[in-house]
C-alpha cells in the first residue's frame, strides 16, 4: 500500500472504523514506513490532547448578563450563593480584614499585659492545684466559722455576765433605797389594808 | 434537558422566564466552550456567547421540532454567529496564552499534579497553535469532531454537507495538523 492511500485512511484507522483487511494492510505499511508511523503517532497525540482539552465553566456574571439582556429576569440564586453574598462577601473586604487584624492585635496586647505567663497559668489551673486551693478555701471558711462561733459564745457569756451584774446592782440599789415592795408589804403587813394607797404612791416615786 | 427541549421552548415562548433560564443553564457551557475553541480568547468567547443567546431568544419562534433537535438548532445558530464574527473581524485569532491555559478547569475530576497540568497546558497550547494554522473549514471539522465530540452525522447536519465530506475534511484536518506538529516538534525539539 502506498503512503498516499494510507494517509487518506489514517483517521479511520485511528478510529478503528476500517474493514479488517484494510486495517491489517495499513498496520503492515505503518511497520515499514517511519514517516506514516510518525504521522499516526501525531494523530493519536492530537486525539488524546483533544480529549484532555480543558473546558471552561460558564461564569455566573456572564449568565446574569445573558438573562438580563434576554428575559430581563435576574438569575435564580441557590441558597449557598445567597448566604455567601449576604454574609461572607461583606467580610471578605480589605476594610473588614484590617479591622479584624487590629482587633486581634489589641486582644493579643491585652492578654500579654494582663494574663500571667502560660506556664504559670498552666500550673495554677492544674487539677491538683485547683483541688488543693478548694480544700484550703474550705478549711479557711470552716476555721473562720469556728472562730466566729467561739467569739459569739464569748460575747454572749460576757453580755450575760454584764446583764446579771447590772441587774444585781440594780437590785442592791433598790434595796438601799429601802422601799418596800408590794409583795413584801402584803407579807409583812397583812393587817393594814387601809394604808395600801399610800404605799402605792411611794412606789410611783421610784425612778424609772 | 434534551428530552424536554421542545416543551421548554414552548414554555419560553409563553413567557416562562424560569424555562429560559434552564435553557441557558443547559447550553451555556457548551456554547461558551465552542466559542472559545474558535476564538481562543475568553473575552471574545463571552461576547459571542452572549450574542448567541440573544439571537436564540429572539428567534425561538423559528425553531421547528420536526426539522431537528433543539440542540442541533442552537448549535447551528451559534456556529453561524461565530462564522459571522470571523468574517467581521477578518482575522483568525492567535493562540491562547500559556498562563490562560494553565488556569483552565480540566475535565478530569481528579486533581492533577502541577507537572501534569504544565504538560497538558503545553500540549494544548501546541495543539491550539496548530489549529490556528489550519484552513477554516478544516479547523471547524476538528473542533466539532475532536473537541466538541459530535458525531459525523451531527456535523453533517450542522454544516449542511454530506457525511462523506465531513469524514474527508476531518481526515485532512488531522493529517495537516499532524504534519504541522511534526514540523514544529523538529523545530522545538519536543518529543511525542
Amino acid at each position: 500500500m502506498e503512503c498516499g492511500i494510507v494517509e487518506e485512511r489514517l483517521s479511520e484507522y485511528v478510529e478503528r472504523s476500517l474493514p479488517h483487511e484494510t486495517m491489517v494492510q495499513v498496520a503492515e505499511h505503518l511497520q515499514e514506513c517511519p514517516r506514516c508511523s510518525g504521522l499516526i503517532e501525531e494523530m493519536r497525540f492530537i486525539l488524546v490532547t483533544c480529549k484532555a482539552f480543558p473546558t471552561f465553566e460558564l461564569d455566573t456574571a456572564l449568565l446574569d448578563r445573558i438573562l438580563l439582556r434576554t428575559s430581563g429576569r435576574p438569575r435564580t440564586r441557590p441558597l449557598r450563593e445567597r448566604l455567601r453574598s449576604y454574609f461572607l462577601q461583606p467580610m471578605l473586604t480589605p476594610r473588614f480584614a484590617a479591622g479584624v487584624g487590629l482587633v486581634l492585635l489589641f486582644v493579643a496586647l491585652v492578654v500579654d499585659l494582663l494574663a500571667p505567663r502560660a506556664s504559670v497559668l498552666a500550673t495554677v489551673l492544674s487539677p491538683r492545684e485547683l483541688f488543693g486551693q478548694m480544700d484550703r478555701g474550705v478549711q479557711q471558711i470552716y476555721s473562720e466559722g469556728l472562730r466566729l462561733y467561739t467569739s459569739k459564745n464569748e460575747w454572749q457569756e460576757q453580755f450575760t455576765s454584764y446583764k446579771n451584774n447590772l441587774l444585781g446592782k440594780l437590785g442592791i440599789m433598790i434595796e438601799q433605797l429601802d422601799v418596800p415592795v408590794e409583795g413584801k408589804k402584803k407579807a409583812t403587813e397583812p393587817k393594814q389594808p387601809e394604808k395600801a394607797p399610800k404605799q402605792k404612791s411611794s412606789v410611783m416615786l421610784l425612778p424609772a | 434537558m434534551l428530552p424536554g427541549d421542545e416543551k421548554a421552548v414552548e414554555r419560553c415562548l409563553q413567557g416562562d422566564d424560569a424555562a429560559w433560564e434552564a435553557v441557558v443553564n443547559s447550553y451555556g457551557k457548551r456554547i461558551y466552550n465552542l466559542s472559545y475553541r474558535y476564538t481562543c480568547r475568553r473575552d471574545e468567547a463571552e461576547d459571542l456567547t452572549q450574542e448567541i443567546f440573544i439571537r436564540v431568544y429572539q428567534n425561538l419562534k423559528s425553531f421547528r421540532a420536526e426539522s431537528g433537535s433543539f440542540q442541533s438548532w442552537i448549535m447551528k445558530v451559534g456556529r453561524n454567529l461565530i462564522i459571522d464574527h470571523f468574517r467581521r473581524t477578518r482575522r483568525y485569532q492567535q493562540t491562547a496564552g500559556t498562563e490562560e491555559m494553565e488556569t483552565m478547569n480540566l475535565k478530569d475530576d481528579k486533581v492533577p499534579s502541577p507537572q501534569r497540568i504544565a504538560e497538558q497546558a503545553e500540549a494544548s497550547r501546541f495543539l491550539m497553535e496548530g489549529l490556528q494554522a489550519l484552513p477554516p473549514e478544516l479547523k471547524e471539522a476538528v473542533i466539532l469532531r475532536d473537541l466538541e465530540g459530535m458525531s459525523y452525522l451531527e456535523i453533517a447536519e450542522l454544516l449542511g454537507i454530506p457525511e462523506g465530506t465531513v469524514k474527508s475534511r476531518i481526515n485532512r484536518a488531522r493529517l495537516e495538523l499532524a504534519k504541522l506538529l511534526t514540523k514544529r516538534r523538529t523545530q522545538v525539539g519536543m518529543q511525542v
